[in-house]
């Protein structure tokens, strides 16, 4: 029966085909095809170096096949937590005493000048740290309360005290972050890391998202997006409620069989289509429906966290079927044991303007570190004892930081205690991985402001998580529009100072 | 207009090394044409003896000139550099004496046999300076090369100058800041030497490390030109920079015994794996080998990968390989038997959560290689574990989850590498523990069971102020 579909379904194909196909194509393609073969045959002595040069990984049949890096890599797998709306570092890991001291005071001129900021206008108030801040474990890392259960894992973390970005915007500092680009188009780095090593396990993608905190981050799914690179790569996202992946389920009346016979005969047609365009994005296509198949079976099952031990969701904080930071957190940790190489966590709602309780640095930034400071002390502890901490690459990262300075939306006093965006220094971290637990880099002045030393820019980090993978991120590209292009574009240097 | 300012006597004076070879190659062939051509046999080599001597004289002039300016351009060792010099001009002068000689049709042979010794005795001499004196006679003393990370028995006794720094800089800076050749106007041989620094002033500031130019210099980019050592030699290990840093910052005396010098935690790890005669890097887990090995034939890999295993190089450059089994699909223990084809490459395996059985386990120990093996959540136990006693290279296990105990553990007590074992639930009792950590002394064991405590803090809701 799947036969005789399988030929109907090739003939409506083809007669759509010819239908599109005119005599213009025809006449078309004849002139084109002999032009571009003489320029072709004449332009090849010129260009053939360039064309060999720029060899692609991409392998459309078999776009997700596992890879080899450039040079043995410490870390297989990366779980990249990013706090979508950028936290306070002055509440969390950047600990100014000397803020303190100018609490409620006029903020200096010498630090406006210049400066654009997203909301404060005229002269804002100094606001000191309001959080209690302590020296941990035998590095002596200073972490605030708002964080204890981290605090007791200091020594795993290697902290970056001066990272710095150009935009003070949500959408393109994110952008920035994850692709390299502050404006859209760009691969994200889960897809850059897909494109370059594959996946270990052929029934799951590459590069698994997942959101919390209510909503998905500002940039968007352009953040996890393949940009130029087959679209194969982009990231997948999944839920930890109700189907992991929309339309996983087979549709009503539909059984598995039967839909496995309608993706056969769909990819059969892609097959003709192929062998006429010679379209790899019609490879991809055929790979995704296979993998979505495959996928029916393996995700449910991988998504499924009911089945994990009583203690685990006491570690991790977890309930099964609702949408956490938690939930995700224990799922990032499984999608890494399947062979899942980038797991991206987004969790939205850091942006402590101070314009509600909820988003005061005193009140709703101490709740949110609550709901993420248990699972992710959980997840560098279950991965240390599952020994796969030493190959996962564990990054707390955010698209900026916040000011020394109180907000002062529109120039007028707020309702709590807030802070407005700050590109000029904030601090991100990172475990595992090869990365040397128990270190810190770069400093910032004495109020957290500027960076004093040991700069780190996006493209540092990013040349960083595909060191730690095992890619020289200067040697990664990919052709678009006429030029190779990297994720850390013209820039970008490996933070030796953290490495195990 | 722009003036271009060429320093045009050091720019010509770096000809030098390249033409000093003319000489020596062709003043060497014209004496043994001159030697052949008194056989009868070699006659027709007579006609060349002209036209080589000349060109031989010209080119020992052109290098004597050259090697002047050069000389002038940068420091080197005076004796040496005094006799290579005079030894040059005198070949020339010979050289030129020669050729006057055999226009004239004098017999050359005893001059020409004077010639090749002072050529030789010139090329030698110009050698030492560039590659340093004992360049030649290094080959002889190979236990010498390995004298950097010879173990220092009792490091805090010894005098920290002596047994760390000296070896250091003699290592790594000596043969362009040493007795042979001072670049830059720096020799770093003796402590009178240091402490007098190089034409851009001190290179060591007692106490201050970081603006010790020398400490300046190594921590500059490594493509800066001002970065030392140059990029083309052997750098300084991290470990060595550590070492620095410290024994400036310590004061950089030249006689202190280490003990009495304030140390850090990072320093006395240090100072101990020096005790050890292990370097930092060697005493790290290096999960893959150094020396290469041979491709495996393709169809051997395909047929693994075809089962739904990820077999691939664990690099672009390398022909080891990496397994994992995750994927697989209705696992037998014949899929494990497909690996014996790639025995020698294959170093890390990955098997959790297959049903691995003890009976497998005498596939796997025959997988010498293997560096890295992840066995948890398999059917294993105690018994299979001894087939996997004479995996010599491991340095990863991976036990969790399954039903080991600490007597089944012990038999692998013979695994010397082995340095991170993993045995989260497994049926390990906690008494056992301590003798398990005692009988792999240099192992790493990670029981796990960590727990993240219940704090007030983590369901306390904060909220406004009601007065707000």
């Amino acid at each position: 029966m799947s036969d005789k579909q399988d030929q109907r379904l090739l003939k409506e194909a083809e007669h759509a085909v010819l239908q599109q196909y005119t005599r213009r194509h025809f006449l078309k393609d004849g002139a084109m095809g002999f032009g571009a073969l003489a320029l072709g045959s004449l332009l090849g002595g010129c260009f053939g170096k360039s064309s060999a040069s720029s060899q692609t990984l991409f392998d459309a049949s078999n776009p997700l096949a596992s890879r080899p890096p450039h040079f043995p890599g410490k870390a297989k797998s990366v779980i990249y937590i990013h706090m979508a709306g950028a936290p306070s570092q002055l509440e969390l890991f950047s600990y100014k005493p000397e803020l303190a001291k100018l609490d409620g005071l006029d903020c200096p001129q010498s630090l406006l000048e210049g400066k654009k900021f997203a909301f404060i206008r005229g002269v804002p108030k100094m606001l000191g740290p309001q959080a209690v801040f302590r020296q941990r474990g035998k590095s002596g890392l200073w972490l605030s309360d708002n964080l204890p259960h981290l605090a007791t894992v200091a020594d795993e973390i290697a902290m970056l005290n001066a990272v710095t970005t150009d935009q003070f915007n949500h959408a393109p500092a994110q952008l920035l972050m994850h692709t390299g680009s502050a404006r859209l188009g760009r691969p994200s780095i889960g897809a850059w890391v897909t494109y370059g090593m594959g996946s270990e396990n052929k029934n799951l993608p590459g590069f698994v998202v997942l959101t919390s905190g209510g909503n998905n981050p500002d940039a968007g799914k352009s953040v996890w997006g393949s940009g130029f690179l087959p679209s194969v790569y982009q990231g997948v996202q999944c839920r930890s409620e109700g189907d992991p992946v929309l339309f996983i389920k087979d549709p009503s009346g539909m059984d598995r069989d039967m839909r496995k016979a309608s993706i056969d005969a769909i990819n059969k047609v892609n097959q003709e289509q192929y062998s006429e365009y010679k379209d790899p994005e019609i490879l991809s296509r055929i790979s995704q429906y296979e993998m979505a198949y495959k996928m029916q079976i393996s995700v449910p099952d991988v998504m499924n966290i009911t089945d994990e031990p009583l203690y685990i969701h006491e570690m991790y904080g977890t309930q099964p079927g609702k949408t956490s930071f938690a939930n995700n957190v224990l799922l990032a940790r499984k999608l890494v044991e399947k062979g899942v190489r980038f797991v991206q966590l987004f969790d939205w709602g850091w942006d402590t303007h101070g314009d509600s309780a909820g988003n005061a640095v005193d009140i709703g930034l101490v709740n949110k570190c609550a709901k993420v400071d248990r699972p992710i002390t959980a997840l560098i502890l279950d991965l240390k004892q599952r020994g796969l901490l030493d190959e996962t690459l564990v990054i707390w990262g955010q698209e900026f930081g916040r000011t020394p300075m109180q907000e002062n939306r529109e120039g007028k006093k707020m309702p709590f205690k807030g802070r407005d965006h700050h590109s000029a220094a904030f601090n991100m971290w990172m475990a595992g991985g090869g990365i040397k637990g128990g270190t810190s880099y770069g400093e910032t002045d004495e109020i957290g402001y500027n960076i004093v030393s040991g700069k780190t820019e996006a493209y540092d980090i990013q040349a960083t998580i595909l060191n730690q993978l095992g890619f020289d991120h200067e040697k990664l590209t990919y052709e678009s529009q006429g030029r190779n292009f990297r994720l850390t574009d013209l820039s970008g240097k490996v933070i030796t100072e953290i490495l195990a | 207009m722009v003036i271009l300012s060429i320093d045009i006597t050091g720019f010509i004076g770096r000809f030098h090394p390249v033409l000093v070879h003319l000489p020596v190659g062709i003043l060497l062939l014209a004496g043994i044409f001159i030697w052949l051509a008194k056989n009868e046999r070699f006659e027709s080599l007579r006609s060349a003896i002209s036209i080589s001597l000349f060109l031989g004289m010209l080119s020992a002039i052109a290098s004597c000139v050259t090697g002047f300016l050069l000389s002038k351009t940068d420091s080197y060792e005076q004796t040496l550099l005094f006799k290579h010099q005079w030894f040059a001009i005198a070949t020339a002068i010979i050289s030129l004496l020669i050729y006057y000689l055999h226009l004239k049709n004098r017999e050359t042979k005893w001059v020409a046999a004077l010639m090749v010794l002072f050529v030789m005795i010139t090329g030698h001499l110009g050698g030492s300076i560039t590659h340093g004196s004992d360049f030649l006679t290094k080959a002889f003393s190979s236990s010498d090369a390995g004298s950097v990370n010879k173990p220092i028995p009792n490091v805090q006794e010894a005098v920290a100058y002596s047994a760390i720094i000296k070896p250091m800089l003699e290592a790594k800076c000596i043969a362009c800041h040493g007795p042979n050749k001072q670049k830059g106007k720096l020799r770093l041989d003796e402590p009178t030497f240091i402490s007098k620094g190089g034409e851009d002033g001190a290179v060591v500031i007692a106490g201050k490390a970081a603006e010790s130019g020398m400490i300046k210099r190594i921590l500059l980019p490594k493509e800066n030109k001002d970065h030392m050592p140059p990029i083309e030699k052997p750098q300084l290990s991290k470990q060595d920079l550590e070492l620095l840093q410290w024994w400036i910052t310590t004061g950089a005396g030249y006689d202190q015994k280490v003990k009495y010098l304030p140390q850090t935690d990072q320093i006395k790890a240090i100072l101990k794996s020096l005790a050890s005669g292990k370097t930092d890097e060697m005493a790290a887990i290096s999960f893959f080998p150094e020396q290469t090995v041979g491709k495996t034939p393709e169809a051997a890999v395909q047929q693994i990968r075809d089962r739904g295993v990820a077999i691939v190089p664990i690099s672009q450059n390398s022909n080891y390989l990496s397994a994992n089994f995750v994927a697989i699909e209705s696992f037998t223990g014949k899929d494990l038997q497909l690996l014996e084809a790639v025995k020698k490459q294959l170093i890390w395996l990955k098997l959790g959560n297959i049903a691995v059985t003890d009976a497998d386990l005498s596939t796997i120990g025959k997988l010498t290689n293997l560096r890295m093996l992840y066995l948890q959540k398999t059917k294993i136990t105690d018994q299979g574990l001894v087939q996997i006693s004479n995996l010599r290279e491991l340095q990863y296990l991976n036990l969790g989850g399954t039903n080991v105990t600490a007597k089944g553990v012990e038999q692998l007590k013979g695994l010397k590498n082995l340095r991170q074992l993993y045995l989260f639930q497994t049926a390990i009792e906690r008494d056992d523990l301590d003798k398990l950590r005692k009988l792999f002394s240099n192992t790493i064991i990670d029981t796990g069971g960590y727990e993240v405590p219940k704090l007030v803090s983590d369901t306390m809701v904060l909220k406004a102020p009601v007065n707000k």
